[in-house]
């Protein structure tokens, strides 16, 4: 996308974070103008607009740029017509140029307004791709949650995020995560320190953007804490409004977390595909304790 | 070794979740606490370590069967006790 011309009048605050394609305000019909959106001008605009007298089409530009829009995009790489210019100049609103076709930049433009607007937190954790499942690590410092990645991706996982995930809820209502910026592509690994991942293991050992679908808590293995035996009880964790199935792990010496944190995973795909092991061993269990109770 | 003997008479019997609460509790032990019952229909006679959740379910004890709880260890005394009274109240169930 290329400035066209008013540049000076940035920053403009977009109210609301869609498109709007101003056809019928241009036949001089500005009930329910959407004037807080972006204001595209595709072909079919152009082409009424170039049906017009030359004095209604500056009248009718005028009357959309009065509305104080926030600016307006010409696609298919087209430029201002005369009257577009001097109306946009008189009420200060910049204009861009867009090479796509009208569809393709709504639908691009929209995603990307909505990824900006959609509500984001950082949280402490690592978060892997486990064959599609997007699992967070969490759990106190020191208990080896980086070892933990590590060892997964040694078996061919995915990296997204390590030590801190920012998470975002998309559109759809799923919670995406993805690395900080900066220190994306990097591990910290207690006696080694930075390690830069996809020298180490290939390009496939990183994956920018996974939706959340796990959060494995690993905690100090406590024999007497009540822990759930069967995975019958599920929990979950809250983030923006979203709620994350949630496992937690008791870590013990010997322990291989990579190779148990793979089967959750593996086991939270078979849940979401109908399957729940604990659940229809206990309904099969059900079943022959009460036939026989009858006998 | 401290022993006992008691009938299950919670609705459905061991499954899944009675018999979690059962290890749950027997784990809060460092006794070697072992379960047994005699199967009605074979008469064979079947045992199951008490810290084991598959162990237990095993053991397929349904409503009315008795089983024989047996500990061994430092707080023998106090684990019989605990899973008897778990027992005795019919694992919380209404």
């Amino acid at each position: 996308m290329e400035l066209e011309f008013g540049g000076e009048y940035f920053p403009r605050p977009i109210p609301e974070s869609a498109i709007n394609r101003p056809g019928l305000a241009l036949t001089g019909f500005f009930r329910h103008f959407s004037y807080r959106r972006i204001q595209v001008i595709g072909l079919a605009e152009f082409d009424y607009l170039r049906s017009l007298t030359a004095a209604l089409r500056l009248e009718r530009i005028r009357e959309v740029c009065r509305r104080d829009i926030p600016c307006m995009v010409l696609t298919r790489n087209r430029h201002a017509i005369p009257e577009l210019m001097s109306a946009a100049q008189e009420y200060q609103i910049p204009v861009m140029r867009s090479p796509m076709i009208t569809s393709r930049f709504i639908n691009a433009a929209t995603i990307i307004m909505e990824n900006l607007a959609a509500p984001q937190i950082r949280v402490q954790g690592t978060m892997v791709d486990i064959m599609g499942i997007g699992v967070l690590l969490q759990g106190p410092p020191g208990l080896g949650k980086s070892e933990t990645a590590l060892a997964l991706i040694e078996r061919g996982h995915s990296l997204v995020a390590d030590d801190v995930t920012v998470l975002r809820r998309d559109s759809e209502g799923f919670v995406i995560g993805s690395a900080v910026q900066v220190t994306r592509y990097h591990m910290e690994i207690r006696g080694l320190g930075i390690i830069h991942v996809p020298s180490l293991f290939g390009v496939a050992s990183m994956r920018s953007n996974m939706r959340l679908d796990l959060v494995i808590q690993m905690q100090p293995w406590d024999p007497a804490a009540d822990m759930d035996r069967t995975g019958l009880n599920s929990e979950t964790m809250t983030f923006m409004d979203v709620s994350v199935p949630l496992i937690r792990l008791p870590v013990a010496p010997g322990r291989d977390m990579a190779q148990v944190i793979e089967v959750a995973a593996l086991n939270q795909k078979l849940k979401r595909m109908g399957h729940d092991a604990a659940k229809e061993l206990d309904q099969k269990l059900v079943n022959v304790l009460t036939e026989k109770s009858r006998m | 070794m401290k022993d006992t003997k008691i009938v299950v008479n919670n609705k459905v019997g061991l499954h899944a979740r009675p018999a979690s609460l059962f290890v749950q509790e027997a784990n809060k032990y460092s006794s070697d606490i072992q379960v047994s019952c005699k199967d009605p229909d074979s008469g064979e006679n079947r045992e199951a370590n008490a810290k084991s959740i598959l162990g237990i379910l095993t053991l397929g004890v349904y409503q009315g069967m008795e089983i024989h709880i047996k500990a061994e260890g430092d707080d023998e005394e106090a684990a019989v006790s605990a899973l008897v009274k778990l027992v005795e109240a019919n694992f919380g169930e209404d």
